[in-house]
């Protein structure tokens, strides 16, 4: 302790500077819902900048704060209370970070650093206690504790949300159990231990008699109440979540008895008190509601239900319990006598009728389903209530910070100096330019950032396009939306996706929240320029929920890469893609610097080309399991991750006859949901391409009622990256008068894409259409390196299917012109014509064969005579022998 | 190499010697004054090198940044319109801003020293210090393009 600390500044110093934190946060969730729109989930971080920081700073200062003037304990070491006040902040800047920008490890580390402070403070205050001697309040105590504990759990959930853990109901599910153990928990607990207390001292009244035993009967059941109420919604089980809740609600009444006592004594006469019960008058009609809602729906429906209800919670009750506290606290804190305290609180309480009125006003404005212009007014007239306070208290903590130092001053603050001995002042003039700067840059920044403006010129209208938007399983369908320069594009969008989302465009057009199966229509001004677009749901614009709008000639890739989607109504990307391709692609494979001369790896086994006959039988049973995290050398030298059909890319030959019927049992052994499409079946979609998670599996049976050489692919979006990544195989049907021959080799040709399948790296170069090299069976350049063998004489048929997925091929063998083509479904050429064909040329997911002989032993190189690719790797080599 | 690298030079050596003077008057030359000096030798001293370092910035780092600032705005081309959109120009309107700010609470520093506000004049300070920092914060941000 300083000299000259006056009684009532016995803990000022930290607790001051402490609180300069929670005006800090109060003032950031100012400027968060006036920037609203122009954030990431400008919805999510509202509530978590409030909550997550102002209110759990708050109760971590508050709650020991009244630990150790209740229990009369002496002051703990404040080095501990101000590291666990640094770590939460920094968890909680770090869980803002996490979700709304950054990687979600990042918001995953924060919630665990977050919790265990919570922990920590818990442990804090239970030692608090065991050391103090038993005294009245000790059960106020048990509150506190109890809190920490809920705010654990809430925490605990919300790292597993931020981890995307279980998706669409589960994710609403935990997502409920997180706000409810949150706000009733940690909030709630609080602020009902604290009232105990804080609510006779705001009146100047005395304690009622029964308030021990109200605390008591209250804890216990608002504790077991809320472990039922979290469980069940986690757990899926209404009924035991709303026992849960009415036994909390129960508790919660029975610890607001004595308050109501209190107020029969004395009725409320400063604006801190007035705040106060208004706070706990908006608990009540949440408590209420909150009931309702969690006994009407599922517990999946829970969370979109309680929407409504958070303006409630968040402003009527924890917003205006905080003020209502601070208003009442500050002053006392802020220390410097009796007549300094009068005066803060003056200041302090200035107007409070007009900003109770305006808050409360603002609150039920936010709560009801009121037309958009009353919403905005309600927002400022919270905004500006909390606002005012928030400049009354800076005001308050500069005076008291100037006060300060004149009493300290004769000790030697000098002109400069404003750091005397023993005034250490409560707000040094040193931290007060750090948050002025801080709040300066932070404002300019978000300035910087923000590209809510709609760009580019104004464009007169050319014409009119509808497109169907669809949100689901962190995609918007279409990625890309292409409409000419002028278009008017109205954007039909329905989330079909089990859990919550919006779209939200740069050019400022937004939907509301829309529950799964709702739809929401956004018209648009006349496209200008390229406009990006995203899903606000905490998270989600992170794991690749964005959509672009380019108008048509602007198709460059810019920016990151978000998904090569390019399926569904808005006819994106393909034509581009093609015409990028002749032009472009050979430069890509020459600039990657792929060495397709390079030696392959020691052990590296060839994919085998030869092509056994079919088996006999009318029946095939198989079984194709997905295993996305092979490692395949995919050209000489060059090892990578591949997503694939049994280990191998392509993925097992399936052959038979015309007419016989395949079996497949797909298993999804992979990390990620896969679907597979069989070219050669005539099968409704529905079923058995559909898309399955990892561990599930189905059965897909097909008949072959054509012969060909037929491509399979996986059927999940987005199949470029699917297909990209070496999910593809061929089935063979030979034609029924196929004749012998001496050998039969089948090669699948498909476009190389290095990096991490599905990364941004090979998203943006889908996109393009600018493959990294082109591969025949797996490999660039493979058989160069493993000839495949002949003997002069001989007649070879090359069965071809052509994966793609950006390019077909233009089979060729150097020195042999084919005298047999079979190309879908059909001969364009037969032995013994007169005729000759040098190329089988299959367009994307084409099959067919080519039969020809060697004249004579030598190297025969076979290539795709679009001659880029070829020098890409879509080259191999036939090893002739003499005969 | 060419006239612009020397522009561009000047601007960020200018940048660099008005951050790094203040860091310095504020981490070295203050708690060495507040240890070595006496409380009126002290209000002399500071006074004297925050006159000085005045001085540097209106007659060289102002007259510098300024120059260079629109030149190399002027080459990238700029205009107006430009700084109002997303990206290179929002980024420059924000550093502009900032640096106003900065300039304002610099301003602010040397009117409270002057008229016997130290604890404003400290609060000033520090403002623009941070403030500072933000400017090259922003500076980094501007896409190299």
């Amino acid at each position: 302790m300083e000299p000259h600390a006056g009684p009532v500044r016995r803990r000022a110093p930290w607790h001051l500077r402490a609180n300069a934190l929670v005006v800090g946060w109060l003032a950031l969730t100012v400027a968060v819902a006036v920037a609203g729109d122009g954030l990431p989930a400008p919805r999510w971080l509202l509530i978590h900048v409030f909550l997550l920081g102002a209110v759990s700073t708050a109760i971590l200062i508050w709650s020991e704060h009244f630990a150790v003037a209740l229990l009369r304990a002496r002051t703990p070491d404040p080095r501990w209370s101000l590291a666990r006040l640094g770590l939460l902040n920094a968890a909680a800047v770090a869980v803002l970070y996490g979700v709304a920008a950054g990687p979600a490890g990042v918001a995953i580390g924060g919630a665990g650093v977050v919790v265990a402070v919570v922990v920590w403070h818990a442990a804090a205050l239970v030692r608090l206690a065991r050391r103090a001697l038993p005294g009245r309040f000790g059960h106020v105590i048990a509150w506190y504790v109890c809190a920490a504990g809920a705010l654990a759990a809430g925490g605990t959930l919300g790292a597993l949300l931020a981890a995307h853990v279980g998706h669409g109901a589960v994710h609403e599910r935990l997502h409920a159990a997180h706000a409810q153990v949150n706000l009733l928990g940690w909030v709630g607990l609080t602020v009902l231990g604290t009232l105990f207390t804080l609510w006779p001292t705001v009146l100047r009244t005395r304690m009622p008699e029964r308030t021990r035993r109200a605390s008591v009967v209250g804890l216990r059941l608002a504790v077991p109440g809320l472990v039922l109420l979290t469980g069940g919604l986690a757990a899926d089980l209404r009924p035991v979540a709303a026992a849960g809740l009415v036994v909390y609600a129960a508790g919660a009444l029975a610890a607001l008895v004595p308050l109501a006592e209190a107020v029969r004594v004395r009725r409320p006469h400063t604006g801190a008190a007035w705040m106060l019960g208004a706070g706990v008058v908006w608990f009540e009609v949440a408590l209420v509601a909150d009931v309702v809602v969690v006994a009407t729906r599922p517990a999946g429906g829970v969370a979109a239900g309680l929407e409504p209800l958070l303006p409630l919670v968040v402003a009527g009750f924890a917003g205006q319990v905080l003020l209502g506290s601070l208003l009442h606290l500050l002053p006392a804190v802020l220390g410097g006598g009796p007549v300094r305290f009068k005066e803060n609180a003056a200041l302090l309480e200035r107007g409070w009728v007009a900003r109770l009125a305006a808050f409360n006003a603002g609150v039920v404005l936010l709560a009801l389903p009121v037309p958009r212009p009353l919403a905005v007014l309600g927002w400022a007239l919270v905004l500006a209530a909390v606002a005012v306070f928030v400049v009354l208290a800076v005001v308050a903590l500069v005076r008291a910070a100037s006060a300060e130092r004149a009493s300290g001053g004769h000790e030697g603050g000098g002109p400069a100096g404003g750091r005397g001995g023993a005034g250490r002042p409560v707000l040094s003039p040193a931290l007060a330019g750090v948050v002025a700067g801080c709040v300066l840059t932070a404002a300019a920044v978000v300035v910087a950032v923000t590209g809510s403006t709609g760009a580019g010129p104004v464009m007169a209208a050319t014409g009119a396009k509808t497109v169907e938007v669809t949100l689901s399983g962190m995609r918007v369908r279409p990625a890309v939306i292409e409409a000419a320069p002028g278009t008017v594009l109205t954007l039909r969008v329905t989330n079909t996706d089990a859990q919550r989302h919006d779209l939200r465009l740069a050019s400022g057009e937004r939907t509301p929240m829309l529950a799964a199966g709702q739809s929401a229509v956004l018209t648009l001004a006349p496209l200008g320029g390229q406009v990006e677009g995203w899903c606000t749901v905490a998270g989600h614009r992170a794991a690749g929920m964005t959509m672009r709008i380019v108008p048509v000639g602007a198709l460059a890739g810019s920016g990151r890469g978000t998904a090569g989607d390019t399926a569904g109504g808005a006819g994106a990307g393909h034509g581009a893609h093609g015409a990028a391709d002749g032009t472009r692609a050979g430069a890509g494979a020459a600039g990657t610097g792929l060495d397709l001369g390079a030696a392959m790896s020691p052990g590296w086994r060839p994919y085998d080309a030869a092509l056994k006959p079919a088996p006999g039988g009318a029946e095939h049973e198989v079984e194709i399991r997905v295993d996305d995290r092979a490692v395949l050398e995919v050209a000489p030298g060059v090892r990578q991750r591949m997503w694939t059909f049994n280990g191998t890319v392509p993925g097992p030959v399936l052959r038979g006859k015309v007419g016989d019927v395949f079996t497949v049992t797909f298993v999804n052994g992979g990390t990620m949901g896969h679907g597979i499409d069989f070219h050669a079946g005539a099968n409704a979609p529905d079923e058995v391409m559909r898309t399955i998670q990892p561990g599930e599996r189905l059965t897909y049976r097909f008949r072959a009622g054509f012969a060909g050489a037929w491509l399979y692919h996986c059927s999940t979006m987005p199949m470029t990256q699917h297909i990209a990544s070496g999910m593809y195989g061929a089935v063979v049907i030979d034609p029924p008068d196929l004749a012998r021959v001496d050998r039969e080799y089948l090669l699948v040709q498909g476009e190389l894409y290095l990096g991490e399948p599905g990364g941004d790296a090979q998203v943006v170069k889908l996109r393009e259409g600018r493959p990294d090299g082109w591969m025949f069976n797996g490999t660039a350049a493979g058989y160069d390196h493993a000839p495949l063998e002949a003997r002069a004489g001989e007649r070879v048929r090359i069965w071809a299917v052509a994966a793609g997925p950006g390019s077909g091929t233009a089979l060729h063998v150097v020195g042999a012109p084919f005298d047999t083509v079979y190309k879908e479904g059909a001969y364009l050429l037969r032995a013994g014509d007169a005729g000759g064909a040098q190329v089988l040329d299959l367009a994307p997911a084409q099959g067919g064969f080519a039969e020809l002989v060697f004249p004579e032993a030598g190297a025969y190189p076979v290539v795709d005579h679009t001659m880029h690719r070829a020098e890409g790797g879509a080259h191999g080599l036939f090893e002739v022998g003499a005969r | 190499m060419t006239w612009w690298t020397v522009v561009r030079f000047a601007h960020v050596l200018s940048a660099a010697l008005w951050v790094g003077g203040q860091l310095t008057v504020s981490l070295v030359v203050l708690p060495l004054a507040r240890r070595l000096l006496d409380g009126e030798r002290r209000a002399g001293v500071m006074r004297a090198v925050g006159r000085r370092f005045g001085l540097f910035t209106g007659a060289v780092f102002l007259p510098v940044q300024l120059g260079t600032g629109v030149a190399l705005a002027w080459r990238k081309g700029v205009t107006w319109a430009s700084l109002a959109e997303p990206g290179y120009g929002r980024i420059l309107a924000a550093k502009l801003v900032l640096f106003c700010a900065v300039m304002a609470a610099a301003g602010l520093h040397g009117w409270a020293t002057g008229g016997g506000r130290p604890a404003l004049a400290r609060a000033m300070a520090v403002t623009a210090l941070v403030g500072s920092a933000g400017v090259v914060l922003l500076a980094a941000a501007l896409p190299a393009t």
